[in-house]
């Protein structure tokens, strides 16, 4: 299996690359022969890194979570998968590109860096844990699906002001269409990332008995929670929307990917396992 | 094949010409019924504001284009017509025509989708007056399913190509859905009026009009079933509207940056579509700085309007090749239409040859050598019509032009003496 598993490694992202390619293709060229052959791909790829996902849990018997790399794949399947069904559900399918390209990224530094791993911490091997990274993950996929459509809804409002009125304006679904796509998602985000936090707050005493609350991943993580709440409860009770609400998403979502970087691989975190 | 047309169009002749040769569907039904018999056995006769043309199978060789020309053009007296004003088709041409005319690559605008209902009325007025026969009704499915490939195979009718049509493509970038947005127009002339109906078409949620004129705007409105506000009153009303088109003929602005402000404000900053679509402008230009405020004028409505002309422009050559299909299609049907009697033709002919042989000669035989005489004459006939036989029906099956194939079975004919007056009068 272990060849396998290698083999898959390195398919992964050429099959996102290749899913990224076409669905970037269709979004220049807008040809109607390629809506239903990128959805293919798309499938396959997604059923592909399931099959990875899984034998890697079976072959190393334990979920892939418990380095940073590990999360990445599953970050990059959880993405891919999220936006799948959002195109499934709307079928709005001149977004792909934009949202691929993140899940290849994810996935390509995964499969560079990735190691067999058999042994894991004694501290990672908790039912409580695979719970909260895998709603995390999602919770991340989210924010981070919320991030791209907000970007693309600045690039369409800053189009449509200049009267430009090129491939964004010709190929993405309109602003209000854009700036629902992204609050959905970050509402999404925000509950998965709040369930995330409740399990680790339940497991965090019992795991790290001397852990500190001004550790910078939990900082961190708690601002990302503070910033989403602020927009979801300013979008639903006040009358904030559209350029400001992006803005706060895309904000969080760059203080996610910061408070990541700083905890995992600068290890000032005991949230760091790798 | 015998299919003649001739085309007065929007290529061939000016405006002035083209309207005073347009018929109504009554002077078509009164053309037909004149025609029919005459000069045509069947055929069809369409005229839109762009072009006015007939298309027939000739009840003789005789029938000139000049003829089916005099006929859309006999009861118009005082216009004159040069020869250039009309195209002639014959043959595979006019149905090329045709083909190119319903699916939008001949109109004045590339891909309007329009002529295609235009067509189908013509065919429905040709089928009413018993001016369709066996091959128009052939002609018309090709042509109907020429149409429809070509609006849903190709991009050629999509996107906007009017300014009216360019402004609801662009309110709908902004919007998802009309349904739930209101549209105030000012302005109701000819402008005002298209922009208020392709809103209304698009199910806009709530409508409203105001026009200098308040009479004028209360005949519109009461065709729309919409409301109205007196145009000294109308900037009390815009912060309640998200779509705001105003094409009225005034020399100065009526819309100014603070009004607008004052209106974003009362809207708590909801997104709100301006659109200026008059000339001069009626909207101060400054009101794009404001956020939230979407304000787009004729110029940039012509950007739009280019590109899509531009794209539909470039979906030309897969409509030709729809076209190219459709014809290869029609004529190999058509085509067997030829050959089938022909090849029939051909062997009776020979059969009577054999026939009248074996009867000459039947009495030199043996009473038992006579059923062998006949099976024996008959295996040679077959043996020697073969290749011919097998000949004619490659042309069906290759499709090959109409008058290529006319012109094989025509020499087949003339070589055995078919057809000629002589063989009929012996058949």
């Amino acid at each position: 299996m272990i060849p396998f598993i290698h083999f898959l490694n390195i398919l992964l992202p050429i099959l996102y690359l290749g899913t990224f390619s076409i669905y970037f293709y269709d979004f220049m060229k807008g040809e109607k022969k390629f809506i239903n052959i990128k959805r293919l791909f798309i499938f396959i790829t997604l059923l592909m890194h399931l099959v990875y996902l899984l034998i890697r849990t079976s072959e190393f018997e334990h979920p892939p979570i418990t380095n940073v790399f590990e999360i990445f794949t599953v970050l990059a399947f959880s993405i891919t998968f999220s936006y799948f069904l959002l195109e499934l559900i709307t079928d709005i399918r001149g977004t792909g590109p934009f949202i691929i390209i993140i899940s290849f990224v994810f996935q390509l530094i995964s499969s560079m860096f990735i190691v067999d791993q058999f042994a894991v911490k004694e501290v990672l091997k908790s039912n409580l844990l695979g719970i909260h990274v895998v709603s995390a993950l999602l919770g991340y996929s989210g924010f981070t699906i919320s991030a791209v459509y907000g970007f693309l809804y600045l690039n369409l409002y800053k189009d449509l002001k200049d009267n430009r009125f090129g491939l964004i304006f010709n190929r993405l679904p309109n602003l209000e269409v854009l700036e629902r796509l992204s609050f959905y998602s970050a509402v999404l985000g925000f509950i998965l990332l709040t369930i995330a936090i409740i399990i680790g707050v339940i497991w965090l005493p019992q795991a790290f008995p001397g852990f500190s609350f001004v550790d910078p991943k939990l900082i961190g993580t708690a601002l990302v929670w503070l910033l989403y709440a602020i927009g979801i409860f300013t979008k639903l009770f006040s009358r904030w929307r559209g350029k400001k609400l992006i803005l706060l998403s895309i904000t969080g979502f760059i203080i996610a990917i910061f408070s990541t970087i700083l905890s995992n691989f600068l290890s000032l975190s005991f949230h760091s396992f790798y | 094949m015998q299919l003649i047309a001739v085309s007065i169009n929007h290529k061939t002749a000016a405006v002035q010409l083209r309207e005073a040769l347009h018929l109504s569907d009554d002077e078509i039904r009164e053309i037909i019924i004149k025609a029919k018999d005459n000069f045509i056995k069947e055929g069809l006769l369409l005229s839109t504001c762009n072009r006015t043309e007939i298309y027939g199978i000739p009840v003789s060789s005789q029938i000139t284009h000049q003829q089916l020309q005099n006929i859309i053009t006999d009861n118009k007296n005082s216009i004159t017509i040069s020869p250039e004003n009309f195209q002639k088709f014959t043959s595979r041409e006019s149905l090329k025509h045709l083909f190119s005319v319903i699916s939008g690559i001949d109109s004045l605008l590339i891909g309007d989708n329009q002529i295609f209902k235009q067509v189908k009325n013509a065919f429905a007025i040709a089928e009413e007056m018993n001016f369709a026969g066996f091959l128009m009704r052939r002609v018309f499915d090709s042509a109907i399913r020429v149409g429809k490939r070509a609006i849903s195979e190709t991009a050629i009718s999509e996107g906007a190509v009017t300014i009216s049509y360019a402004a609801v493509q662009l309110i709908e970038k902004i919007f998802s859905n009309l349904s739930k947005k209101s549209a105030l127009i000012i302005g109701t002339g000819e402008t005002g009026e298209i922009a208020a109906k392709h809103l209304r078409d698009r199910g806009i949620g709530r409508l409203a009009l105001s026009n200098r004129t308040f009479e004028k705007a209360e005949r519109l409105a009461a065709d729309l079933k919409t409301a109205v506000f007196p145009f000294d009153t109308f900037k009390d009303h815009l912060h309640k509207f998200d779509i705001i088109i105003s094409a009225t003929s005034a020399e100065e602005i009526i819309i100014s940056r603070s009004d607008v402000e004052s209106a974003m404000k009362k809207r708590n900053f909801a997104s709100m579509v301006l659109m200026d679509i008059a000339v001069p402008r009626d909207i101060d230009p400054a009101i794009k700085k404001i956020e939230y405020v979407f304000y787009h004028d004729i110029d940039s409505l012509n950007i739009i309007v280019e590109q899509n002309l531009a794209k539909r422009k470039d979906e030309i050559p897969k409509v030709e090749k729809i076209i190219d299909d459709e014809l290869d299609s029609f004529f190999e049907w058509y085509n067997s239409l030829q050959s089938a009697p022909t090849i029939k033709s051909i062997r009776e002919h020979f059969d009577e040859i054999r026939a009248e042989e074996v009867e000459k000669n039947i009495n030199k035989f043996s009473s038992e050598d006579r059923e062998k005489l006949e099976i024996v004459t008959k295996r040679i006939i077959n043996k020697i019509l073969h290749h011919p036989t097998t000949e004619l029906r490659k042309i069906n099956e290759s499709g090959t032009g109409a008058e290529d194939a006319a012109t094989k079975m025509g020499i087949i004919k003339s070589l055995f003496g078919i057809d000629k007056p002589e063989h009929k009068e012996k058949t």
